[in-house]
C-alpha cells in the first residue's frame, strides 16, 4: 500500500530540490554540483551549435563563397563535439562510480539512524515501507536525476540559448522564440498542483483497494469456507471498478492540463513559422533564415513536449529526497548528562503517563509502581491495558510524556543507551532468528563468548539434541531451515540467547503463549534456568504461573488497579480474584458433555 | 519476506525476468486497444513527418516564387500538425484507459482465481504476499501499459517509415543517417552484451539488501537488546558493499559503450552529418536545397523517436518482475472440480488409507491414515507439534487434496463434490479469527446474505456473544473489521463462532479454536464452543489436552502416522504416546515463577 508514500506531495521549489540534492550527495556535493553545472553548460552550447545553422544556411544561399560555409560548419561541429564532451565530463559523476559511493553512503547513513532513532518511532512504519526508502527511494534519488536534469535542460535552456543568439540575426524571430519557449515553465507550475490533487484522489483510492484486497487475502480461508469468495466478493469488483472510474476521471483532470502545454507549445511553433513565412513574403528576412529556423525548431519540439513527461518523474525525486531528510532529522531520543551507572537494579515507574503517537488516549496513566531487585514481578491485565507498554519505557523504546523510569534510582534517559540496552534481556512472544548459523544467533548477544560458554547457554536452554539433529549442526544457517524449527526450538534459541547475555534485568513477555504442551515444558525449564537472581519482569496470561511472583501488579486500561502477592490479591476479593475463579472454570471444561455450565 | 518470488520464502530465488514477447502476453485481455492506441500513435508520428514535409515545401515555394504565400504547403502544415496532436492525445487516452481496464480485470482474474487454488498454496505464499500482487504489482504495471505501448510503437515505426522516406529523397543522406544510428546502436549492443548476466547479478545484490533491511527493520527490537546492531549492521552493511562492488563492475564494463551510444544516438550527431554531407552535396548542385531541407527535419527524428523509451526503459523494467509474480500466481494450478458430483448422504468422515506430501520433494507429512467419524460424535486430534494433526484437520476442506488414499465425507470422495457442496456441509473455526470490514451482523451472515435479523441473534446469544455486541455504541451495526472498532481476540473468536452457528453444517472442524482468548474471555468462548458443538460431528485439533478429556474418539498422532486411538481413560492406561503427553501437560499447567517468597517451591528441572 502506498497511500503514506503518494499522499500531497508537498510542492517544492525547484531551488530548494536542488539544495536537497547537494546535502543527500553529501561529501561528493561539490564534484555533484560541477557535474550539474556542466550540464547546463551543454545544454546551452547544444543552443549555439543549433542556432550557427542560420550564418550556414546563409552562406550556402548566397553560394558566394565556400570559405564561410566551411567556416560555419567547423564552427557548429565544434560547438556539437564541446557540447558532447561536457555532458561526457557531467557523466563522470555517475560513470566513475561517485553516484553508486554517494548511494551507498547514503544508505549507511539510513542505517545508522535507524539504530538511533527511538525504536517507536521506527514501529511506525511499515517494513515495506523502509525497504522502499533504503532501496528504492535512494536510487530515485540521485541514479535518474541526472538523466532527468539533463532533459529538462535541453527542453529548457537550449531553447533559450538559440533564441537569445537568433536576437543577433532577427530580432523579431529571437523575440518570438523568447516569447514561446519560457512559457512552459508557468505553465508547468500551474497545471502541477492540479495534478497533485488528482494524485491524493487517486492515492486514497488505491490505499482503499489496498485494503479491500488484504482482506480478501486473508480472509480467504472463511469467505471460502462461506462460499462468499471469488465471484461472490461483490463488495471487492465493486471496488475495483470504482477505481477504475476515479482513475479514468484523474487521468481527465491530468490529461487536461498536459494536452493544453503542449498544445500551446505546437501552436506557438506554428505562429513563429507563420510569421516567418510573412516576413519573407513581405521581403524582410532571408528565406534561407526561415529554412533555418525550421530546422532548429523542428529539433526543440520533441523535447518540450516530452518536458511533462520527464517533470512528473522530477517528482518522484522530489518526494524521495523528502523522505529520506525526513528519515534522517528524527532526533535520537534525549540524554541526561551527566550520565550516571546504577549499582542495584530495582525498577521504578514514577507517575508515568505515556501516549502512543499514534493513539488518542494514553496507554499508560499516571501509573507508579516499584518492582523489587533480585525479584519476580508479574504484569497482569486484559490485552492492551498497558503492560507490554511499560516493558517498552523501560528499555527505552519511547520515552514517557510525564513522570519517569528509574533502574537502581537512576532515570533511564541518564544511562547511557548501550549500557541500558546490556542491563536487560528479553524474551518475546514471537522469536526474531536471524538469517545465519545458529551460533551466531546465539552468539550475538555476547561476540566475545567462547564456544565453551555458547555451548553451556544452549544447554542450560535445552538446544542441544535439536541442534544436534540438524543437519550441519551448529553452523546450520537458519534462513535455509528456519521454518523447520518448531515454535519451541526457536523459542529456546532466543533463551539461549538470553542467558549468554546474562543481563541482571530479564522481561518475559508471553514467552509459551504460543507453543504446544511438549514444546512448552522444555521453555518453561529452559527458562527457570534464565530468571535465577534476576530482576525479573513477567507477562502471563495464565495466572498459575506466576502465582508464587514477589509482587503481581494488576493493571486495568493503563492503571495500576491492584498489587500485592497472589494470597493478599484472592483475598481482596477484586479483579485478580475475578480472573482467577474464571481461569479454574476453564479448566474443569468437559467438552464430550455439551450442556456442562461452565461457570458453575 | 522477500518481495521477489512468492513461494520459497526463505530460499528466495529471484524470479527470471520474462522475455519482452512474454511480458506483452499480460496485456491480453486488452490486446484490442492497445492495438488501438499503438496505430494512432504511429499515424500520429507519420502526419508529424508530413508536417516537417509540408514546411520543406513552404520553403521551396518560397525559393520558387518569391513574395508570395505558400498557401497550400502552409495549410498542410497547420492540418498534419493538428491532427498529430489530436492523434497524439487520442493514443494517449487510449492507452491509458486500457491500462486501467487492464487493472481491474487482472485484479478480478487473481481474485477468482485464488478462489480456486488449494488454501494450501496461499498460506504457503501468505496473504500478504498475495494481497502484494494484486494490488502493488497490478498498480506496478501502469507505466508499461499506458505509457510505453505508444513510444514502442513509435520507436518502430517512425525510423523505418523515416528511412523509407529519406530514400526517395535522397539515397546517399538516408544512407548516411543510417549509419550513424547502426554505429550507435552497434556499440549499444556491445554494451548490452552481457547485461542479462548483470542484471542477475544486480538483482541479486540488491535482494540481498533488501533481506538485510527487513531484517534490521523487523528485528530492530532484538537487534537492540542483543547486540547494539553491530552483527545485523554488520551484514546490512556487507550487503550494501557486495550491491556497490555490483555496480561498480557494471559500470567499468559498461561504462564506455554505454556513453558513447548516447553521445551518437542523441540527434546533433546525425544532423551534424547530415549538414556536412548535404552542405558538399548541395555545393556540388547535385541535391536540391529544398529536399535537403526535408532531409534535415525528417532524418533527425529517427534517433529522438527511441530516446523516450530509452528513457522509460528502467521503469518498463521494473515491471518485469512484477509481471513474472502475476503471472506465477495466474498459472498456479486450480483444484479439479468433478465433472459429475455425488451427494454426500449423512454426517460422517473418514480417511481411507490417507497419505499426503506438502511437495514432490518433501517427505510424507502423513502416512497412511485410516479413521471413520460417526455422524454426530466427537473426535479429538492430539501429538506434538509437526505430527500431523492440523494437516489432517485441513484435508478435510481440501486446503490440499490427499496424495494417496481418500477421504470420504458422508460417504463420498471430496474429491467427487463440488466445493459449494462440501462447503454446505462442513464448518470451521480457525485459531486465526477474520473479520471483514462491515457491520457485526453482516460478518456474522457471511455466506447467507438473506439471513434475517432474529437469526443472527439467536446464533449471536448462543456464540455468548449477543451481551458485548448490544454493549457496543450501535449493537449489531457496529463497524469491525481493519478500519473498524477494535475487539479483543475472544469476542472476534465468538463472532465467528455465531458464524459458524448461524451456518449450521452437519460437520464442524475445529482448529485451536481457544488459542488466543484471554482468561475471562476463555470461559464465555467455550460455552460458545459447547452451544456449537451440539448435534454436530466434530472434528477438533487440541493442544490444551483439558479440553478433549471426554471426546468419543482421541486420535493421536506422531510424525505423521495415527499411533493410538480411543478414549481418555484407555489411553492414559495403554501409557503410551498419549499418557506421556498428558504427563508433560498437566506439568506445564502446574509451572510456577518463583520469586524469593519463602512458601513457594521451586519445581525441579528433570535432569535428561
Amino acid at each position: 500500500m502506498s497511500a503514506a508514500l503518494e499522499s500531497t506531495p508537498r510542492i517544492t521549489s525547484w531551488r530548494e530540490t536542488y539544495r536537497q540534492l547537494l546535502r543527500a550527495a553529501g561529501a561528493h556535493a561539490a564534484s555533484l554540483r560541477t557535474s550539474l553545472i556542466a550540464l547546463a553548460l551543454a545544454a546551452v552550447v547544444q543552443g549555439l551549435a543549433l542556432a550557427s545553422i542560420v550564418p550556414l544556411f546563409s552562406s550556402i544561399q548566397t553560394a558566394t563563397n565556400t570559405g564561410d560555409i566551411l567556416t560555419w560548419l567547423v564552427i557548429m561541429t565544434l560547438l556539437m563535439v564541446l557540447a558532447t564532451l561536457l555532458r561526457w565530463r557531467a557523466q563522470n559523476f555517475e560513470f566513475n562510480g561517485e553516484l553508486a559511493a554517494v548511494n551507498h553512503t547514503l544508505r549507511t547513513r539510513l542505517g545508522e539512524q535507524l539504530r538511533r532513532m527511538p525504536l517507536e518511532r521506527l514501529q511506525d512504519k511499515r517494513t515495506g515501507e523502509m525497504t522502499e526508502l533504503l532501496l528504492g527511494n535512494v536510487d530515485e534519488n540521485l541514479n535518474y536525476s541526472l538523466m532527468i536534469i539533463d532533459l529538462i535542460m535541453v527542453a529548457v535552456l537550449t531553447p533559450l540559448a538559440t533564441a537569445l543568439a537568433l536576437l543577433a540575426v532577427d530580432w523579431r524571430l529571437g523575440l518570438a522564440l523568447l516569447l514561446i519557449f519560457p512559457i512552459i515553465v508557468p505553465l508547468y507550475r500551474w497545471r502541477r498542483p492540479a495534478f497533485s490533487r488528482d494524485k491524493r484522489s487517486l492515492a486514497e483510492a488505491h490505499a482503499g483497494t489496498s485494503a479491500d484486497i488484504l482482506e480478501y487475502t486473508q480472509g480467504l480461508p472463511a469467505l471460502r469456507a462461506s462460499r462468499a469468495a471469488g465471484e461472490k466478493a461483490e463488495r471487492l469488483h465493486t471496488g475495483f471498478e470504482e477505481l477504475e472510474r476515479i482513475q479514468a476521471v484523474s487521468h481527465r483532470k491530468s490529461a487536461g492540463p498536459n494536452g493544453v502545454v503542449s498544445g500551446v507549445v505546437e501552436v506557438g511553433l506554428l505562429l513563429i513559422l507563420a510569421s516567418g513565412v510573412a516576413w519573407v513574403v513581405s521581403g524582410t528576412l532571408n528565406v534561407a533564415v526561415l529554412a533555418a529556423v525550421f530546422v532548429i525548431v523542428a529539433r526543440f519540439s520533441e523535447p518540450l513536449s516530452t518536458f511533462v513527461m520527464y517533470t512528473s518523474m522530477l517528482e518522484l525525486i522530489e518526494a524521495a529526497l523528502e523522505r529520506i531528510e525526513a528519515l534522517l532529522a528524527i532526533p535520537p531520543l534525549p540524554q541526561i548528562e551527566p550520565c550516571a551507572r546504577p549499582d542495584h537494579h530495582e525498577v521504578h515507574f514514577e507517575h508515568v503517563t505515556f501516549r502512543y503517537a499514534q493513539a488518542d488516549t494514553p496507554s499508560l496513566r499516571d501509573f507508579s509502581a516499584t518492582l523489587p531487585a533480585r525479584g519476580l514481578t508479574a504484569l497482569v491485565g486484559p490485552s492492551g491495558s498497558g503492560k507490554t507498554t511499560l516493558a517498552r519505557l523501560l528499555m527505552r523504546h519511547a520515552d514517557p510524556q510525564e513522570g519517569y523510569v528509574a533502574i537502581g534510582g537512576v532515570d533511564v534517559r541518564a544511562i547511557r543507551p548501550d549500557e541500558l540496552n546490556a542491563m536487560i534481556s528479553v524474551v518475546f512472544q514471537d522469536v526474531y532468528l536471524f538469517d545465519d548459523t545458529v551460533l551466531a544467533n546465539i552468539r550475538m548477544a555476547r561476540p566475545e563468548a567462547t564456544d565453551t560458554e555458547v555451548e553451556a547457554a544452549a544447554r542450560a536452554a535445552h538446544c542441544l539434541d535439536f541442534i544436534g539433529r540438524l543437519p550441519m549442526g551448529w553452523h546450520t544457517r537458519l534462513g535455509d531451515i528456519g521454518s523447520r524449527l518448531s515454535g519451541g526450538e526457536r523459542q529456546r534459541v532466543s533463551i539461549a540467547r538470553a542467558l549468554l547475555k546474562d543481563a541482571p534485568i530479564v522481561i518475559l513477555d508471553e514467552p509459551t503463549a504460543a507453543l504446544d504442551t511438549e514444546s512448552e515444558v522444555a521453555v518453561q525449564r529452559a527458562i527457570d534456568a534464565l530468571v535465577r537472581d534476576k530482576t525479573v519482569i513477567v507477562i502471563a496470561h495464565r495466572l498459575s504461573t506466576i502465582a508464587g511472583a514477589d509482587r503481581i501488579l494488576v493493571i486495568e486500561d493503563g492503571r495500576l488497579v491492584e498489587q500485592g502477592r497472589h494470597d493478599e490479591l484472592l483475598a481482596r476479593a477484586g479483579r485478580y480474584r475475578a480472573s482467577w475463579d474464571a481461569q479454574l472454570a476453564v479448566k474443569a471444561w468437559r467438552p464430550g458433555t455439551a450442556d456442562a455450565d461452565v461457570r458453575a | 519476506m522477500s518481495n521477489l518470488t512468492l513461494t520459497e520464502k526463505s530460499t528466495a530465488k529471484i524470479a527470471p525476468a520474462p522475455a519482452d514477447a512474454d511480458a506483452w502476453t499480460i496485456m491480453d485481455p486488452v490486446r484490442g486497444r492497445i492495438r488501438i492506441a499503438m496505430t494512432l500513435a504511429v499515424s500520429s508520428a507519420v502526419l508529424g513527418l508530413a508536417t516537417m514535409g509540408f514546411l520543406a515545401l513552404t520553403v521551396r515555394d518560397l525559393l520558387e516564387s518569391p513574395g508570395a504565400w505558400p498557401w497550400s504547403a502552409m495549410l498542410g502544415a497547420l492540418i498534419c500538425t493538428v491532427s498529430a496532436y489530436l492523434l497524439r492525445l487520442a493514443a494517449f487516452n487510449e492507452s491509458h484507459f486500457a491500462a486501467f481496464r487492464l487493472e481491474t480485470l487482472l485484479r478480478s482474474d487473481l481474485s477468482r482465481h485464488l478462489a480456486q487454488v488449494p488454501m494450501g498454496y496461499i498460506q504457503a505464499v501468505g496473504a500478504g504476499a498475495l494481497a502484494k500482487v494484486m494490488h502493488d504489482d497490478v498498480k506496478a504495471l501502469h507505466v508499461f501499459v499506458a505509457d510505453s505501448t505508444p513510444l514502442h510503437a513509435r520507436a518502430y515505426a517512425v525510423p523505418a517509415i523515416t528511412f523509407l522516406v529519406l530514400l526517395t529523397l535522397d539515397w546517399r543522406l538516408a544512407l548516411a543517417a543510417a549509419a550513424v544510428l547502426a554505429l550507435g546502436f552497434g556499440v549499444m549492443i556491445l554494451a548490452m552484451r552481457n547485461r542479462a548476466e548483470m542484471v542477475q547479478l544486480y538483482n541479486e545484490a540488491r535482494e540481498r539488501v533488501g533481506t538485510a533491511v527487513v531484517d534490521f527493520v523487523q528485528a530492530m527490537p532484538v537487534v537492540r537488546t542483543f547486540d547494539s546492531g553491530t552483527a545485523t549492521f554488520g551484514r546490512y552493511r556487507n550487503a550494501l558493499r557486495e550491491y556497490l562492488e555490483v555496480l561498480t563492475r557494471w559500470y567499468r564494463e559498461a561504462g564506455f559503450p554505454m556513453r558513447f551510444s548516447m553521445a551518437v544516438l542523441n540527434p546533433m550527431p546525425t544532423l551534424a552529418v547530415l549538414l556536412w554531407l548535404g552542405a558538399w552535396l548541395t555545393w556540388r548542385d547535385s541535391l536540391p536545397f529544398a529536399q535537403w531541407l526535408a532531409v534535415l527535419l525528417i532524418g533527425t527524428g529517427m534517433a529522438e523517436a527511441m530516446m523516450p523509451l530509452i528513457a522509460l526503459k528502467h521503469l518498463v523494467d521494473k515491471t518485469q518482475l512484477s509481471i513474472a509474480r502475476i503471472q506465477e500466481v495466474l498459472s498456479a494450478p486450480v483444484l479439479p472440480e468433478p465433472d459429475r458430483e455425488r451427494m454426500p448422504t449423512d454426517a460422517s468422515v473418514r480417511f481411507e488409507s490417507v497419505g499426503f506430501r506438502y511437495g514432490e520433494m518433501d517427505g510424507d507429512a502423513l502416512s497412511d491414515i485410516s479413521f471413520a467419524v460417526a455422524p454426530g460424535s466427537v473426535v479429538a486430534l492430539v501429538g506434538p507439534s509437526g505430527a500431523g494433526k492440523s494437516t489432517v484437520a485441513k484435508l478435510i476442506p481440501r486446503f490440499w487434496d490427499v496424495s494417496t488414499g481418500r477421504i470420504l465425507v458422508g460417504g463420498v470422495d471430496v474429491r467427487e463434490m463440488s466445493t459449494e457442496t462440501l462447503m454446505s456441509q462442513v464448518a470451521f473455526v480457525f485459531q486465526d479469527t477474520f473479520l471483514f470490514s462491515g457491520s457485526i451482523a453482516d460478518n456474522i451472515r457471511l455466506g447467507l446474505p438473506d439471513a434475517g435479523m432474529d437469526a443472527v441473534s439467536a446464533a449471536a446469544g448462543a456464540a455468548q456473544a449477543h451481551d458485548f455486541i448490544m454493549s457496543l455504541p450501535q449493537g449489531y451495526d457496529t463497524q469491525v473489521g481493519e478500519r473498524g472498532l477494535f475487539l479483543s481476540g475472544g469476542q472476534r473468536q465468538r463472532i465467528t463462532i455465531a458464524r459458524a452457528i448461524l451456518q449450521d453444517r452437519p460437520i464442524l472442524v475445529l482448529d485451536e479454536a481457544t488459542a488466543y482468548a484471554d482468561p475471562e474471555n476463555e470461559a464465555a468462548l467455550v460455552t460458545a464452543l459447547s452451544e456449537l458443538m451440539r448435534s454436530k460431528t466434530v472434528i477438533m485439533v487440541a493442544h490444551r489436552l483439558a479440553t478433549i478429556r471426554d471426546a468419543d474418539q482421541i486420535l493421536v498422532f506422531e510424525h505423521g502416522r495415527l499411533v493410538e486411538t480411543g478414549r481418555h481413560e484407555t489411553l492414559l492406561a495403554r501409557a503410551g504416546i498419549y499418557a506421556r503427553l498428558w504427563r508433560k501437560y498437566e506439568q506445564a499447567q502446574d509451572w510456577a515463577l518463583c520469586g524469593r517468597h519463602p512458601t513457594c517451591e521451586q519445581p525441579q528441572p528433570e535432569s535428561r
